[in-house]
């Protein structure tokens, strides 16, 4: 048979995102992959080379749009490596309470979009709905929905009181009494068990070769997570495990991910019953406009819902950053796992593997 | 073994001096080699336990006259992180690539070749274009590119000192 | 009034209650729309639903800034489209370049590229600002003020002018 060419692109009800592939097809099957990345391009780093050490809060949330507290969290753990800052102890656990409402609410949109690529569409209608009740929590503590500007170096900007302490409890406790349906509802149906079950394997040496970290490395049964082997904040004092599962395949990436959202609202609620008092910021020595970093390079990471972010910041002794490069968890599937291993699947599922392996563009693209 | 055990081994079996070697943190440390021994070093540290690779990257230090490579490795049994580094001349910049060791490394050293123009000796892809299209100028991370004169020239913006408030019936200019 | 008249009153009111979107997200705003679109804040009570082909909708919706890759597939799904078709800019980048004033690979305005019938303000706009947005734009084609179509058929020569200026001779060829 002839070989057509096809362009999986960017214009698809079943992409999250802009991201394009060209796909060469004999018949039914997939022959050869290429990646076409690069719509969604800024050059962040060259514009953060040009703005003073805390304007540069207000732009880096849009780096990865889905989770946006997480490039707060690196930047400003990367330049106190660099200063050698000791941030108070309230602000740590309320830097792990961000963190962890935010993995809840990137859980959710990924049960959610399910939706898209079977045509399951009762998925995205309740899981979306759920999530909106966090983004609810969100703009009582800083003010806005989505990017929230609220961890600099140094510390967060604001305090939170009593009666908002209250309200994400009452919040979590709602949200914990609906997670039993959704077991019901999606991962029990007949639909999701035929369209997923089998499709998009993945062995442990490939896994191991490309690089991949995360909920996709787990999976096939290596427990490796950043909060416990390089822990960081104060998670080396909580108490939470780590699933893992045998076989990978596209039901236990996605049941891997329902789990996680159960220890995250244990962790919650340790830090809502162990926050000591105290401050929440650190004086800077002198005016924002005039702040300087000692000479010096780190790296910070993080876990992620799909593998290890860092940031790796260089400064020379001035008042803005001297180079910042990204490193998004997705860069390993993204580009080398479609040429490796989206061949000899079906047509029909590259939208599936494409979506539970966790390729999100703006943090390939940046 | 902790921190301290591990440094003290690679500066025996390597030869390395003490002052080419610093710690960052309790799991994170840099080391400095020349350009002639990259691969065997890198080939030596993936067999004693940092088998993956996380980044690949470089940073242009114009007054100095030279380029800077950097390359990051983890250990998740170790637990701990390094960081290689290595210089090279910013006239002719080439250097050898790693893609015998890791194959993911293509990719890594695609993005830096698109927006520094180094050379990597041995990769297929040099010169062909991955995230930017038809694109008509010096390599762009470069430190004497200036961004702001380029987007006024050719991406022209909104002029406000003829503004006036339009009527409701006109809509578009 | 007489027949024609009436009757093209008539297809204006019809045509304002039944819109196909486009289900193209271009930027970073795309992150407020399935909220909008699912069951907290419904928009499909307004006769709004999402669509996937551009030969069967009606609105092209730009959702915050374009680079250059995006805008070269951009021109050529709005030229796909067949009219009536409208077009709807998202956020603050649309109108002057937002934050992203002084990057190489971001366009500072659109309305030198493409007809641009209504702006939506905020960075980004909320899902009680986006459904504001729409009500507004269905009062606009009741009354039929919204014609950018026939701007873009009737001055073609200076969008084509500057397209090429922002992105070289080659308009339609991709890798």
């Amino acid at each position: 048979m002839k070989e057509v060419k096809l362009f999986h692109g960017p214009n698809h009800p079943g992409m999250h995102g802009n991201f394009s592939v060209h796909l060469t097809v004999d018949g039914d099957t997939v022959k050869k992959a290429k990646p076409n990345p690069g719509m969604l391009h800024r050059g962040f780093e060259k514009l953060m080379e040009r703005r003073l050490w805390l304007n540069n809060i207000a732009l880096i949330p849009r780096v990865c749009v889905p989770e946006p507290d997480l490039n707060e969290a690196v930047y400003s753990m990367a330049v106190e490596k660099i200063q050698n800052l000791e941030i108070p102890e309230r602000a740590k656990y309320i830097r792990v309470l961000m963190m962890e409402l935010a993995r809840i609410s990137v859980h959710m949109m990924s049960i959610g979009g399910i939706g898209g690529p079977t045509g399951v569409y009762t998925a995205p209608n309740w899981a979306l709905a759920d999530r909106d009740l966090i983004l609810d929590i969100f703009e009582k503590i800083t003010g806005h929905r989505v990017y929230h500007m609220y961890i600099v170096p140094g510390g967060v900007r604001q305090d939170i009181d009593e009666k908002t302490f209250r309200f994400i409890e009452n919040t979590i406790r709602d949200i914990e009494k609906r997670l039993k349906d959704y077991k019901e509802i999606i991962f029990e149906s007949p639909i999701i068990h035929k369209r997923l079950k089998g499709t998009a394997p993945l062995t442990k040496e490939q896994a191991l070769n490309w690089g991949v970290t995360g909920p996709g490395l787990r999976s096939t049964g290596e427990k490796y997570d950043v909060r416990k082997q390089f822990p960081y904040f104060v998670y080396d004092k909580l108490d939470f495990d780590i699933p893992v599962a045998d076989k990978s395949d596209a039901f236990t990436r996605l049941y891997l991910k329902y789990l996680e959202v159960k220890q995250s609202i244990k962790i919650i609620k340790q830090v809502i019953n162990k926050i000591p008092k105290g401050k929440v910021r650190l004086k800077l020595t002198g005016t924002a406009l005039k702040w300087k970093i000692k000479k010096g390079e780190a790296y910070g990471k993080v876990e992620s819902s799909r593998g290890e972010f860092g940031y790796y910041v260089v400064s020379d002794g001035g008042r803005s950053p001297y180079r910042v490069q990204v490193r998004g968890a997705s860069y390993p599937q993204g580009l080398y796992g479609i040429e490796a291993g989206l061949p000899e699947t079906r047509l029909e599922d590259v939208a599936i593997w494409l979506d539970t392996m966790g390729v999100c563009a703006p943090e390939i693209d940046r | 073994m902790n921190q301290n055990e591990i440094i003290k081994k690679i500066e025996n079996e390597f030869n390395i001096d003490k002052k080419d070697i610093k710690k960052i943190d309790s799991k994170q440390f840099k080391a400095f080699i020349k350009n002639s021994q990259i691969i065997d070093f890198l080939t030596y540290l993936k067999n004693i336990g940092f088998w993956q690779l996380s980044l690949i990257t470089a940073v242009d230090w114009v007054d100095d006259n030279k380029f800077e490579i950097v390359y990051n490795l983890v250990s998740w049994e170790l637990e701990q992180n390094i960081l290689v580094k290595t210089d090279i001349s910013r006239k002719n910049p080439k250097i050898t690539s790693v893609i015998n060791i890791w194959p993911a490394a293509k990719y890594y050293e695609w993005d830096v070749n698109e927006y520094f123009g180094i050379d990597f000796i041995g990769n297929p892809n040099n010169g062909k274009e991955l995230f930017l299209e038809n694109w008509d100028g010096p390599p762009p991370m470069r430190k004497d590119f200036d961004p702001l004169k380029y987007s006024k020239n050719k991406f022209p913006e909104k002029d406000y000192k003829n503004f006036k408030m339009k009527k409701q019936s006109e809509v578009i200019e | 009034m007489n027949t024609k008249e009436l009757i093209e009153k008539i297809k204006n009111i019809v045509r304002g209650h039944s819109l196909y979107m486009l289900h193209y997200c271009t930027g970073c705003g795309a992150i407020e729309l399935p909220p909008t679109m699912t069951s907290r804040f419904d928009m499909e009570r307004l006769g709004i639903a999402p669509m996937a082909t551009p030969r069967q909708a009606d609105i092209l919706l730009i959702t915050g800034y374009l680079s250059k890759k995006t805008l070269r597939r951009v021109i050529y799904t709005y030229e796909q489209m067949q009219s009536p078709k409208w077009v709807v800019g998202f956020g603050s980048c649309t109108i002057n370049g937002g934050i992203y004033y002084d990057s190489y690979s971001t366009i500072n305005r659109l309305d030198l590229y493409l007809p641009v019938d209504l702006y939506i303000a905020g960075c980004m706009p909320r899902p009680e600002a986006i459904i504001n947005g729409f009500k507004k734009l269905i009062s606009m084609i009741e009354k039929g003020d919204a014609k950018g179509w026939e701007h873009y058929i009737e001055n073609k020569k200076w969008y084509k002018k500057n397209q090429k200026k922002a992105l070289g001779n080659s308009l339609y060829t991709t890798r």
